[in-house]
């Protein structure tokens, strides 16, 4: 099992925060990961993208030309990191953001108004949460579990509510993935 | 031994600190800030000190002061700090004092950009300043072995009254992964006790550290510098040779750019090709043993492969295969990072034979 | 029985200066000495060298020493004192060396207020490389960069440190004196004790500026070197303690 994954969107939107948890979670999960900001001079203009690997076996390159999996949180993103995606790979968007035709038909589809969904359960700020959410219902990349006691380890010096916002956002995210397989 | 998923910055200073780091000073540039903010609140800690400089020079000078006193201290910098510390670098080993020196290196020349980039290997290897002196330089290519380096850094610097540089590029220094951590070390057993400044307790003749020398005194010292580095190049290379055994085509890449190569190789191998690494891991002393003990008969060419352009190993792998096979070279530079695809087609250019 | 009542201080290496004649590093080499001495910190002292004529203590001194780069002095020692707070710890640094390519250097570890002490001699000249002009060269005086008298215009004018430091809120101590004759000098001596002590007592950064000569460069006897020091160095560089933590209170 290596899964790489771009997951791409503007800065604010918690791009970064999300790979790395993701990463670590991961990693302390008992995979192999790796989690690394990339800057090109594409990347300018409030653009934030970071590149994630979780892998049974060693990981040698952290530098893949193409991903498995991305996770695009705006349209921009997605036009710019779209050709990264592989063939056959996994794009999960934030059709709340993303508003662009999905022209490519060699690969998967997960579309979610994460957003929304967010602002439905109460908090702008968990539409990554959601999206991760998304992905692990529909791969076997990590538990869901294993992902939700790192944010647990995370908040834990925040309030009660917050991990139960975030729980809620994953369980969403889960959910709606669960019944797409 | 802690597990801890890090951040390649912090990982080098966190194994600085447990290696008996006490003194950092630094100056802000990107991509390395994150060595001098982790080290602001860890020093103190660690009954260290830490300071922000007025600028590189500065700081590379507060790190002259403190390792003339006996204490281990270390500054980090991105490539053109590392030039404005040059400066200090010289006075360093002129004076043969001890200090690790990071460089996360950036696009050069001039500002050059931000982005990661590997394009100082000539400056850390030929020219660290003026004088014609030379440092060790690391060249990790995993935040692992970057913290094993990290970790027993003054322990070379106080054996050699040298500094020690390690370099990193912008990769290495944002990229998190998984280390494990080795214990603080002890340190009762600093080798600086014969020649460092500051009364102890025990009165004793006054001392001078200096890198101004009467005449025969600097040819003397320089004499034994040559020799130092000659038992560098005995002694203390470190390098890595990947499915060399068979080899008709031979990659030479250090750090981020060997990861990069390294799985290139393993999916060429996968197709049948017979294809092989050197990668230095101490840039100087450079690794001529490997390149020696080389099958020439076997080997159809060698492919340097370096984030930046042009290569810049190019003349120290040419010194030592000396016409006996072409030498091709691939790189990105100006922030365009070396990618899995891209360096495989770059091989197979040559190994197909239109490169 | 004959009381002795002088002697060379123990902290210096007793050989024949090398300095030129006439020279007051010389002078102020000897006055710093007898302050060690007095001190009783002859074992507990660390002196940062700069470039120029004042690194020239190397050969005098019998203390620790640390050799700095060009300008560089307050950073080096910086990086000593924050290592051994409880050493004394000075610089000896001339014109150009502070006031010119380690401007950035003694301004920024005043600001910090390191609790380091800094002697500053001012002669007016860059002596060791052969008399060009300084930061602090005088208008009109000649230099070999400045063949017909510096010129404000293109050079600006000589630059007061003293009155620099004395803005900044760390410095505890900041003043300069003369050592144009033995009354000055026995004032400049008091001033460095002044700045030591204050050290030694974990007050912060202090500066000692002496006005001294070079008959050499200037190209003139020692005799009128004093002369040239009264009727212009002295006139435009005020002789007087600029701040003082402890008067101030």
């Amino acid at each position: 099992m290596k899964y790489t994954l771009i997951i791409a969107g503007s800065g604010g939107q918690g791009v970064m925060s999300i790979g790395i948890t993701f990463a670590q979670s991961a990693a302390e999960g008992g995979k192999h990961a790796s989690f690394m900001p990339t800057y090109g001079p594409e990347q300018r203009g409030g653009s934030a993208k970071c590149t994630v690997i979780i892998s049974d076996e060693e990981i040698i390159s952290p530098l893949p030309k193409k991903s498995k999996v991305l996770i695009a949180m705006n349209e921009q993103s997605y036009k710019k990191f779209i050709p990264e995606l592989e063939e056959g790979g996994l794009l999960i968007i934030n059709s709340s953001r993303v508003t662009s035709q999905i022209s490519r038909a060699d690969i998967k589809l997960i579309s979610i108004p994460a957003d929304d969904i967010a602002l439905d359960i109460g908090d702008a700020r968990i539409s990554n949460i959601i999206l991760i959410g998304a992905l692990l219902g529909f791969t076997d990349i990590l538990q869901p579990d294993v992902f939700l006691s790192s944010i647990e380890k995370k908040f834990a010096k925040k309030s009660p509510e917050i991990i139960k916002i975030n729980k809620a956002a994953l369980d969403e995210g889960v959910k709606i993935c669960n019944a797409l397989k | 031994m802690a597990k801890q998923f890090m951040k390649g910055c912090e990982a080098v200073a966190e194994a600085a600190v447990l290696g008996g780091c006490r003194f950092f000073a630094g100056y802000p540039i990107t991509p390395q800030n994150e060595i001098p903010e982790y080290m602001s609140s860890r020093l103190p800690e660690a009954g260290g000190i830490f300071i922000q400089g007025e600028s590189e020079v500065a700081s590379v000078n507060m790190v002259y002061g403190a390792a003339s006193t006996g204490t281990r201290a270390m500054t980090s910098s991105s490539s053109p700090g590392i030039s404005l510390k040059t400066e200090g670098i010289s006075y360093l080993s002129g004076a043969k004092l001890p200090a690790l020196i990071v460089n996360v290196s950036r696009g050069g020349p001039g500002l050059g950009s931000i982005q990661p980039a590997q394009s100082d290997y000539l400056q850390s290897t030929k020219a660290l300043g003026h004088g014609g002196h030379r440092l060790l330089v690391f060249a990790p290519y995993t935040l692992q072995e970057a913290v094993d380096i990290a970790y027993d850094a003054f322990e070379y610097a106080e054996r050699d009254r040298s500094p020690v540089m390690i370099l990193m590029d912008g990769c290495l220094g944002s990229i998190m992964e998984m280390v494990d951590l080795p214990p603080m070390k002890e340190l009762s057993n600093q080798n600086t006790q014969g020649w460092k400044v500051g009364y102890d307790g025990v009165k004793r003749g006054a001392r001078m550290i200096t890198s101004i020398y009467p005449e025969a005194g600097l040819e003397s010292n320089n004499k034994n510098s040559a020799a130092m580095y000659k038992k560098w190049q005995e002694e203390d290379v470190k390098v890595e040779e990947f499915m060399l055994d068979d080899a008709e085509y031979v990659v030479v890449a250090y750090g981020i750019a060997a990861r990069v190569a390294k799985q290139a190789i393993m999916q060429l191998r996968g197709q049948g090709c017979k294809i092989g690494l050197i990668r230095p891991i101490t840039l100087y002393p450079f690794p001529k043993k490997s390149f020696e003990k080389l099958n020439y008969n076997n080997i159809k060419a060698f492919i340097d492969i370096e984030m930046t352009i042009p290569a810049q190993m190019y003349d120290d792998i040419d010194l030592l295969v000396r016409g006996r096979a072409p030498i091709f070279e691939y790189g990105r530079s100006g922030g365009i990072l070396l990618d899995d695809d891209g360096v495989t087609d770059a091989i197979k250019k040559v190994t197909g034979g239109q490169a | 029985m004959m009381e002795k009542i002088y002697s060379r201080p123990n902290c210096i290496v007793p050989m024949q200066s090398g300095y030129c004649p006439g020279c007051l590093h010389s002078t102020a080499t000897k006055i710093i000495a007898e302050v060690i001495d007095e001190l009783g910190q002859g074992h507990n002292v660390i002196n940062v060298l700069p470039v120029g004529c004042s690194s020239m203590g190397l050969l005098y001194w019998k203390i620790d020493m640390v050799g700095s780069a060009h300008g560089r002095a307050p950073a080096v020692a910086t990086g000593i004192k924050r290592s051994r707070p409880d050493s004394l710890v000075f610089t000896y640094q001339g014109d150009g060396d502070l006031a010119a390519i380690g401007l950035a250097e003694i301004l920024s570890a005043a600001n910090r207020g390191e609790k380091f002490t800094v002697i500053f001699a001012n002669n007016s000249t860059y002596g060791m490389t052969g008399g060009q002009m300084a930061p602090t060269t005088l208008i009109g005086q000649k230099s070999t960069t400045s063949k017909k008298g510096r010129d404000a215009e293109t050079a600006g004018h000589p630059i007061k440190m003293c009155e620099l430091i004395k803005e900044l809120a760390a410095p505890v101590f900041v003043a300069r004196y003369t050592l144009n004759n033995p009354q000055n000098i026995r004032k400049a001596k008091q001033g460095i004790k002044k700045a030591f002590q204050y050290q030694l007592d974990g007050k912060g950064f202090s500066f000692v500026e002496l006005l001294t000569n070079c008959p050499t460069n200037w190209g003139v006897e020692p005799l009128d070197s004093l002369k040239y020091m009264e009727e212009n160095t002295m006139k435009y560089f005020e002789q007087k303690v600029f701040k003082d933590e402890e008067e101030s209170k």
